[in-house]
């Protein structure tokens, strides 16, 4: 009974969260007025904007341009006082700015322009006019800025390597295989938040040899000839607990690891597993009865071991099966069945982390867990006949030995106009047809030679690279706009961080695309596509920062409940929050706001949400005391991300808010000094400072140096203080009530996380308008600066009719004359020609 | 003298029932009556450079232990963190009292402590920027690889233990991640990426095949699409606007470099050792560490390359490591607050890093390698930016020399106290290469060792 109406619960889940992916569907925004082709400096995008649309909660963006007199008054009343050329506070002066002409002063406006809109400027303690005056002259100074930004920033990002992701999805799409591309390729640097940005994607000989080995060996496992034995070792991490269900293996069984392998060839396998054990060997949870481990593969029990046969105080486990495996992906599973597993109401439970005890403790139930697998093989390795792999790469078979050419020729055409993202010359074919032959010679076979073509097209520098080649006759500073192919190429990066499509580089080659109404059908449905889970993956990923989530190690002794299942539910959460403002095309202000996530069993005991049962994840509304957990900043991905191990870090949540919501990005502290610790020793250990981080904190803001910007941060870290370091909830710090009250810097009063997200629920604007230069920068894989903000207003401007959609900053963005044009950029030519003189004087080198 | 077909070639291997042993250097490898110093297998200089963040605890080592207290000439003992490198005490060189000028914030400026890193080995101040135009001066390691590297397979290699993939977030500051994530610069704008999978490091040794003629069927493979790669780049490089060119040319030097490489490589050809690929990162720090100490040692052996460089860490690492018997993690134990518990716990982490670094050492000294040891053929440079990390303090720092360096490094002194910036050191251990500069970074004077 208990569990149909769970099962109930479940479908009624998805049934909403389906249902509101049915009925979002959105009108078109209207077209940006569309930059002029090649010309220079004509696109106007600022110019003519219709009129500002009515603001949910934004009273900013109803305020009336500044007149250029007034806000030299204003300016001269609240900001010159302290930045004017004899003070020059942070190095603005604002004394001598000529406000009727700002172009020249574009770099500092615009720094004044954003402290003022995220409410930072005037300072607190300053004297600060009414939030409409503020309002009214950041409106001022935006018209003006925009107006003096005649040609809009078109910096073309460059020659731009593929990055780890890129390559690894590239050849998901191109092969059907799925890689780790941290196994073949070394780290990408990330640069202005993201490791997609081209510049940053430098290359040296260790990447080279990296993209050339990894094409050698992506070839033969691609076609299912890897038949070479290897090792393949899956751990368990430290602080995974397994005594709940895991999400994939079958109901009825209890921890275990979950793995999708990759079996490269047709042959036997050899299958261990090594449970967890204590420092000398004694195997934990051995006193739990009746323990039986099963192994499925692909969903089937293909063995099973009885735990009380393994061997005590020894760590020599021989638990072995081998097994005969087709080539391709199988999930291999290894659990234990749950029929021993008793409720755990009883006094005596430990801690959530199920192996932070590594010896049985009388009166508490403990279970066997696993603690490593390893998959050997293959033996007696056959090369596969049947993968997805080889169905995805070999289109045609050659019968008779007069086909293969014909047969080679039209596998190697058709995987390079993926890999290159164009169609294939005559040229190309010859070269890859060298490829073929070479590989194929007379020893070989007709795959030798399509595997040593892949190899080639792997290695090729323009799958490797993402290239836009300006047209012919273009001035030096010249304006244009990128050819159909090369945007086909900048929407999939973007969308899906991978090549694009069959559909999309159809519509290109046959110059369709940049068609506004097809460009716009292709992004909807790109973004309604499975691969745009990326994004959120890569560009949430990493704007959240939730690939910092692996190294977040709470201390143990002061969070023993914590562990990799709820850091992975952290992450989860995160990401279907993410996604479901892009898949259900929601306000991205929703971010900050929504009243719904996403928890499983785990995460909804961590949030206090009563009647959530098992592994799955499903949408709850946020009500009444969960009211706190609303938007972002209720998320444990982001508490604990914003935490030290062993406390909370109100200067870290704060500052978290001040670059993510407000778009501000604090100057950098003097040489910290350290938190004042007790000093009080008692039976060897020190005393804790038995005082709220509040107090503790009250430090920063003694020094005059540290006040001036932890007024900024810390009263917003207080108001979060209602969540510890693991982003639980709490009333309570060292038996004391927290004290959650806080203050913005404009002087707002507030208390909780609730009132934090209210008073900053004024701010949205500002973080709609943070949120879209992030979204810019990922977009076109470069930095941005002060000459890009025009641009992004624009977008925002017109995204506000749409009360900031999703799909609407996404379309604006790609719509911007930055994504659809470059500027002809001639430097490094000098350089470049010097150098070619140079090689051509270089004698061949010798071959062997 | 060149070597004759009557003599083993460099690299030499027993293959024998399922197991192959690596004989690198067999004195008859060595032409009979030929002087070491001209044969072929005459020993070279090996460099390594090993950065661990965070400084030693403060009075656990020569900074100011009692126990250490100089003697006549010679101190008496190792501090506590460094009791693990005993049985080589002879060899090698305490630096302490240094100060690392070059990790500390610019005039005018303070913060950034953790994002300076690469300042280790370069002694350069690293130019604040997270855009590209990102500048932390030269390392030593490439300076050394630079003047020596031609001669071998890989001029250098790079190797770490944590992936920065996990941990981006920590480099602000202003400064570009670059600087956290690399100790090894071979030119200023040129960070050289640390290899965190053994699997991969071995397979830069000695390529990609499960046997010594499948790898080297593919390095003949490789060559020919190599040759096709520089055609691609040329055809490319005509269409594309100058920066980008700029781009593509970097990439042909490093497609050049690897061309280099499979020609060393095939000289060298079919005697790459039938060891066992360790496959896969290690779970363990233990084992991880280790594997690359040994690829390290087995690299030096085969002549493979003479140049490496390690990271034991990143700044701001949250690893823990259980082997040392304490919990807490790297970052929050240097931050010890002065207490003696919590200090006492950063020393065993130290200590813990220098029980490997032994493994390390112990492995150089065992190897014959010409007319003595690796070790006697190696200086082992371990550096890093901090003294006392409790305050991100750049100020008494120490560094590390062990190893002979060819007879180079003969210690008068276990200590050398208060030798000024940490670029003397690094000017010290290019000297001791034998690379003649007189000065790098900020350096005032070379440490007399």
């Amino acid at each position: 009974m208990k569990r149909l109406s769970i099962i109930a619960v479940i479908a009624l889940a998805t049934a909403t969260l389906h249902g509101g992916q049915a009925q979002q569907q959105p009108r078109a925004p209207e077209r940006a007025q569309r930059p002029a082709v090649a010309s220079q400096g004509t696109p106007t995008e600022s110019a003519a904007r219709p009129a500002r649309p009515t603001l949910v909660a934004s009273s900013e963006r109803q305020a009336p341009a500044m007149s250029a007199a007034m806000q030299r008054q204003v300016m001269d009343q609240y900001c010159v006082t302290c930045h004017n050329s004899r003070l020059k506070t942070a190095g603005l002066t604002f004394d001598a700015v000529d406000l009727t002409n700002v172009a020249p002063n574009a770099e500092v406006l615009e720094k004044a322009v954003r402290r003022v809109r995220a409410g930072l400027m005037p300072p607190s303690g300053a004297r600060r006019p009414d939030a409409a005056t503020l309002a009214s002259l950041a409106e001022g100074l935006e018209a003006s800025l925009d107006r003096a930004a005649a040609a809009p920033n078109l910096v073309a990002p460059g020659l731009h390597r593929l990055n780890r992701t890129e390559y690894a999805n590239a050849i998901r799409e191109l092969l059907g295989l799925e890689i780790d591309a941290a196994a073949y390729l070394p780290v990408d640097d990330s640069t202005s938040g993201f490791d997609n940005v081209a510049a940053g994607l430098t290359v040296s000989p260790a990447l080279v040899e990296g993209y050339m080995s990894a094409a050698g060996k992506i070839s033969r496992l691609a076609l299912g000839r890897a038949t070479a034995p290897e090792e393949k070792r899956y751990l368990a991490p430290q602080d995974y607990s397994q005594e709940g269900h895991v999400e994939g293996l079958p109901f009825g069984t209890r921890g275990g690891l979950l793995i999708r392998n990759y079996f490269p060839a047709d042959g036997e396998y050899l299958f261990a597993w090594f449970p967890v054990r204590g420092n000398t060997g004694e195997l934990y949870g051995a006193e739990s009865k009746d323990e039986q481990l099963i192994v499925l593969i692909d969903g089937e029990q293909v063995g099973a071991f009885d735990i009380s046969k393994l061997p005590q105080g020894t760590d020599n486990d021989k638990n072995e099966l081998r097994l005969k495996v087709k080539a391709g992906y199988r999930t291999v599973g290894f659990t234990f069945l749950s029929n021993t597993q008793i409720p755990g109401d009883d006094l005596n439970h430990h801690y959530l982390r199920s192996v932070l005890d590594t010896n049985p403790i009388s009166g508490f139930i403990f279970y066997p867990q696993v603690g490593q697998v390893k998959i050997l093989g293959p033996y007696n390795g056959a090369v596969a006949t049947d993968t997805a792999s080889r169905k995805k790469i070999l289109a045609c078979t050659p019968g008779p030995q007069h086909e293969e050419t014909a047969c080679a020729r039209t596998i190697l055409n058709r995987l390079a106009r993926q890999a290159f993202r164009r169609p294939i010359a005559a040229e190309d074919t010859r070269t890859l047809m060298e490829f073929y032959q070479a590989g194929r010679g007379k020893a070989g076979t007709f795959e030798d030679g399509i595997e040593r073509g892949i190899q080639g097209i792997l290695s090729d520098p323009e799958f490797v690279f993402r290239s836009e080649a300006p047209p012919s006759r273009l001035r030096a500073g010249q304006a244009y706009r990128i050819n159909d192919l090369e945007l086909a190429s900048r929407l999939a990066f973007f969308l899906w961080s991978t090549t694009p499509d069959d559909q999309l580089i159809n519509l290109a080659s046959r110059g369709q695309l940049s068609d506004p109404k097809v460009l716009d059908a292709q992004v909807r449905r790109m973004v309604a596509d499975p691969r745009s889970r990326e994004l959120v993956k890569n560009f949430a990923g990493q704007w959240l920062q939730l690939r910092n989530l692996p190294s977040a190690a709470p201390t143990t002794q002061m969070f023993p409940d914590f562990d990799d299942n709820l850091r992975q539910a952290f992450r989860v959460e995160a990401e279907m929050f993410f996604d479901s403002i892009l898949r259900e095309d929601r306000s991205v202000v929703d971010l900050l706001n929504a009243n719904y996530t996403f928890v499983n069993e785990r995460l909804a005991r961590h949030y206090g949400i009563p009647n959530i049962y098992g592994s799955r994840f499903r949408r709850v509304t946020l009500d009444g005391a969960l009211e706190d957990r609303r938007g972002l900043l209720g998320k444990g991905a982001v508490l604990l991300t914003t935490s030290n191990p062993d406390r909370t870090s109100p200067v870290l949540r704060g500052k978290w808010v001040l670059m993510n919501v407000l778009g501000v990005v604090p100057p950098d502290p003097p040489v910290v000094p350290p938190l004042r610790e007790s000093g009080k020793m008692a039976n060897g250990q020190p005393v804790p400072l038995e005082i709220s981080m509040r107090e503790r904190m009250q430090e920063h803001r003694s020094s005059p140096t540290c006040a001036s910007c932890h007024t900024m941060m810390d009263p917003i870290g207080f108001a979060l203080e209602s969540f510890d370091a693991i982003g639980k909830a709490r009333t309570q710090e060292f038996g004391k009530a927290l004290d959650l009250s806080a203050q913005l810097t404009d002087g707002v009063k507030f208390a909780g996380p609730t009132g934090l997200r209210q008073a900053l629920t004024r701010y949205s604007p500002q973080f709609v308008n943070n949120l879209t230069e992030k979204l810019f920068v990922y977009a076109l894989g470069r930095s941005v600066d002060y000459r890009d903000m025009p641009q992004i207003r624009a977008i925002v401007r017109d995204s506000a009719r749409t009360n900031y959609r999703m799909s609407s900053l996404i379309l604006g963005i790609v719509t911007s004359p930055a994504f659809t044009m470059n500027r002809y950029d001639a430097e490094g030519e000098g350089a470049t020609e010097a150098r070619d003189r140079k090689e051509t004087a270089t004698p061949k080198k010798d071959r062997i | 003298m060149y070597l004759t077909k009557t003599h083993l070639p460099r690299r030499t291997f027993l293959r024998g029932a399922g197991v192959t042993l690596a004989l690198p250097f067999l004195d008859s490898m060595v032409p009979a009556l030929s002087a070491l110093g001209t044969s072929p297998a005459n020993p070279k200089t090996r460099l390594v450079t090993i950065f661990a963040p965070h400084g030693w605890a403060p009075t656990y080592w020569a900074d100011g232990d009692p126990s250490v207290a100089p003697t006549a000439g010679r101190n008496t003992g190792l501090g506590f963190i460094h009791q693990p490198l005993a049985p080589w005490q002879d060899k090698m060189t305490i630096v302490s009292g240094l100060d690392a000028t070059s990790s500390m914030p610019p005039p005018g400026s303070s913060g950034g402590d953790h994002s300076r890193a690469s300042a280790v080995f370069t002694g350069t101040s690293p130019k604040k920027t997270s855009g590209a135009d990102i500048h932390g001066g030269v390392s030593i390691d490439q300076i050394v690889a630079q003047k020596y590297g031609q001669d071998t397979l890989l001029p250098s290699i790079q190797l770490a233990i944590e992936d920065p993939g996990a941990n981006t977030g920590i480099c602000g500051w202003g400064y570009s991640c670059a600087y956290s994530n690399s100790v090894s610069w071979a030119a200023p704008n040129r960070p050289l990426p640390h290899e965190i999978n053994p699997q991969l490091v071995f397979e830069r040794l000695y390529g990609d095949g499960s046997t010594p003629e499948e790898r080297q069927a593919r390095r003949v493979a490789s060559d020919s699409i190599l040759d096709a790669v520089t055609n691609k780049i040329t055809r490319l490089r005509s269409r594309l606007p100058g920066s980008d060119r700029t781009r593509l040319n970097d990439y042909l030097d490093s497609v050049r470099e690897m061309e280099r490489r499979l020609q060393v490589a095939a000289k060298v050809s079919g005697e790459s050792p039938n060891i066992e690929v360790p496959f896969g990162v290690p779970e363990s720090f233990d084992e991880h560490i280790k594997l690359h100490f040994d690829l390290q040692a087995l690299a030096f052996q085969g002549d493979i390359t003479r140049v490496s460089s390690l990271m034991v860490a990143r700044d701001v690492s949250l690893r823990s490591y259980p082997e040392s018997g304490v919990q807490t993690a790297n970052h929050p134990s240097s931050h010890h607050g002065e207490d003696p518990k919590r200090r006492e716990d950063w020393a065993t982490i130290n200590q813990y890093h220098m029980k490997c670094f032994a493994h390390f050492v112990k492995k150089l000294a065992e190897t014959a390698d010409g007319d003595g040891t690796l070790l006697d053929h190696t200086l082992v440079l371990w550096g890093s930016n901090m003294g006392n990390a409790n305050q991100h303090s750049h100020v008494g720092a120490g560094y590390l020399l062990v190893g002979g360096a060819s007879g180079r490094h003969q210690p008068k002194k276990l200590t050398v106290r208060d030798a000024g910036p940490t670029s003397n050191v690094l000017l010290t251990a290019m000297q001791l290469m034998g690379v003649e500069k007189d000065s790098i970074g900020d350096s005032t004077n070379a440490v007399a060792v």
